[in-house]
């Protein structure tokens, strides 16, 4: 279970905007409560003091009874919480509340904190004249009132401050949900549409926010919808140009089968042959051209020596040269290039072969390699009919053969010449050759 | 029965043209639809077989202005596309049949015989004339129900008369029906034929109008 499959918008919208408000609400209550303790403090203290001031007022002497009642009395609210103490100068204790010990609760002056019993107690002792003697009056507080109160504080602020973090989630969800309707939207209409549905996606009311994923969706549908288009017709003129050589193939055949005398037999059995080798010849092409097909933008890194793959190239074709008569020529300087050797290979079979297929015999054939050095021109001419220049473009094309011909192609050489130099980043353009006869293949690295 | 190939695949094209000679036509074979139309124009073939992929002008094209100058020659398309647009396209277009490659010659053949048959306005695959039966598909002649031995010369004469039986066949007619341009007839070669094939069924059987051919006059 992985963390993106759990990943929402929404959800990480509400946590964070949620638990960013509740930190906010937690910092602003640590604050106040620490303002509330200080204030609290102060108020109680003071109060203190005035108990003590009141004890002083109302005894400081023996008291009688009448005076402990009343001090009771007016202590009654605050009896578990109060405690207090009366020593006069000589250190006898001379008055205190029933709760209070009989020792001494503190020896200090002033404000102080201590345990005692029942918890912790805050006391204020302090020594005052009365009449001509001197007492020292000890006032006790238990702690745990203001800590009650303090408790009470905060939980009152707290309580409203919940129920508006749950308002505030609700909230959130809602108006995430709302927000991202437009997301839910674009989500429907590519779920809901066929593999081979690739029109573009509607921007409809989409926000601002939305808008470039549409916007790149579209591009790629459009993009798969021309790599499919592009697959579509490659298979439809594969089909048909398979036809014409299958026909070709299976009408010699039958003629052979049906030969009446050895020379035709002969005659349909040689064409069959041939027919076979052209139509290998095309399946390879047409397999090498699918292979080159896909747009692949990736750029082949390796280096390779052109002129070297020349001269192997040049090699391989020399017999075909030497039965037609033909001077194959090499001119070649170091040229190294980045590129993919395979198709490179492919790329300087395909141009010497149609040289020397379309050079009539005795003709010649000449390979140069020039430029600067990593951006090579090569260079294959013929001195062969030629090419019309209104028809230059055309034979790029997949299956494109130029009326009147009888020399056998498949019409597919140029066109996976023209792929490999693209993937190569390379420019494939044809001239007259040279003395404007024949044909200039140049390719520019 | 004379035939044009309309074929730009050098080996499909051969193919072709010796099959369709095998089965007994005459077939005169052309590259390009410019050529095609020409041949069309100048000389009479008793099929057209056009495929529609054609350098210079397309098999569609060829049809189109055969068939808008009044040219009712049966046109057979052979062709690669099999798309059925394509094929609505060519019957709507002028064409009798339409073929997809690859055929099978056989099939062939008798498609041509076919349409051979109704373009002479005969259901029959036979062709009857009084004691004189011919079947063009199976390459046989009887006369009262005894086959009779012809070479496939003489057969080719004697179809071409028997499927125009009451029209005067011209001596050039015939010799079309019988050689290909690729074969040169020899000059009374024609005359040879005739005079076996009136030894083999009766002299009247094949008249002679002088300086204007000959015909074997309706039943």
């Amino acid at each position: 279970m992985s963390v993106v499959r759990w990943f929402s918008l929404r959800r990480r919208l509400l946590a964070l905007l949620l638990g960013g408000v509740a930190a906010c609400w937690l910092v602003a209550l640590a604050w106040t409560s620490v303002d509330v303790h200080h204030e609290v403090d102060e108020l109680f203290d003071a109060q203190l003091a005035q108990s003590a001031q009141v004890l002083l007022a109302l005894g400081g002497h023996e008291p009688d009874d009448d005076d402990l009642q009343e001090m009771e009395g007016a202590l009654e609210h605050h009896q578990r919480a109060l405690m207090f103490q009366v020593w006069d100068q000589h250190g006898r204790l001379v008055l205190r509340s029933a709760n209070a010990p009989q020792t001494p609760l503190t020896e200090t002056d002033g404000f102080s904190e201590s345990l005692g019993p029942g918890g912790h107690w805050r006391y204020f002792s302090h020594w005052s004249r009365h009449r001509h003697d001197r007492v020292r009056v000890v006032v006790a507080e238990n702690h745990e009132v203001r800590e009650e109160l303090i408790g009470d504080i905060v939980i009152r602020m707290l309580v409203p401050a919940l129920a508006g973090l749950l308002l505030l989630g609700a909230w959130i969800w809602i108006a995430t949900r709302r927000s991202l309707a437009p997301l839910d939207a674009v989500a429907h209409q590519v779920g809901d549409r066929a593999p081979e549905r690739l029109h573009a996606l509607a921007p409809g009311t989409a926000p601002e926010e939305v808008r470039p994923l549409i916007e790149a969706l579209n591009d790629l549908f459009r993009r798969v919808d021309h790599a499919l288009e592009n697959e579509r017709r490659f298979t439809a003129d594969a089909a048909h140009e398979l036809r014409t050589p299958l026909a070709a193939l299976s009408a010699q055949a039958q003629v052979a089968i049906r030969a009446r005398d050895d020379s035709e037999r002969r005659h349909a059995l040689d064409l069959l042959s041939t027919g076979m080798a052209r139509t290998a010849r095309l399946v390879d092409q047409l397999l090498t051209l699918a292979r080159l097909e896909p747009d692949s933008d990736a750029r082949p890194t390796a280096t390779v020596r052109l002129d070297t793959l020349a001269q192997e190239v040049c090699a391989s074709h020399g017999a075909q040269a030497l039965a037609k008569e033909i001077s194959l020529e090499l001119e070649a300087s170091p040229a190294p290039v980045a590129g993919d050797a395979e198709l490179l290979r492919i790329l300087l079979r395909n141009l010497i072969d149609n040289a020397l297929r379309y050079t009539p015999a005795g003709g010649r054939v000449l390979v140069t390699i020039a430029g600067e050095p990593g951006r090579p021109v090569l260079t294959v001419t013929d001195d062969g009919p030629g090419i019309p220049a209104a028809e230059r473009e055309r034979v790029f094309d997949r299956f494109a053969r130029l009326a009147g011909q009888d020399i056998e192609g498949s019409g597919l050489g140029l066109s996976i010449v023209r792929r490999i130099a693209e993937r190569h980043g390379a420019r494939i353009e044809l001239r007259e050759g040279d003395g404007g006869r024949g044909l200039a293949a140049v390719v520019s690295f | 029965m004379r035939i044009l190939l309309i074929e730009d695949d050098p080996v499909l094209g051969d193919g072709l043209a010796a099959g369709l000679r095998q089965s007994g036509f005459a077939v005169d074979w052309l590259k390009d639809g410019e050529s095609a139309l020409a041949a069309l124009q100048s000389e009479r073939f008793d099929l057209a077989v056009l495929d529609l992929g054609l350098p210079r002008l397309s098999g569609m094209e060829v049809l189109k202005r055969l068939r808008a100058r009044g040219d009712a020659t049966p046109v057979l398309i052979l062709t690669a596309r099999d798309a059925t647009n394509d094929k609505i396209a060519g019957l709507d277009g002028g064409a009798d049949d339409y073929l997809v490659k690859p055929v099978d010659l056989d099939e062939l053949a008798a498609r041509i015989r076919a349409l051979l048959r109704r373009s002479s306005g005969r259901a029959e695959p036979v062709l009857r004339h009084g004691a004189v039966t011919l079947d063009p598909a199976g390459h046989w002649v009887e006369l009262d129900g005894a086959r009779i031995e012809l070479s496939a010369r003489e057969f080719a004469v004697l179809h071409a008369l028997l499927a125009n039986a009451g029209r005067v066949m011209t001596r050039a007619q015939l010799e079309q029906s019988i050689y290909g341009w690729s074969e040169e007839p020899d000059s009374n070669a024609l005359e040879v034929h005739i005079h076996h094939l009136r030894r083999k069924f009766g002299a009247d059987f094949i008249k002679t109008l002088r300086g204007v051919g000959y015909t074997i006059p309706k039943a």
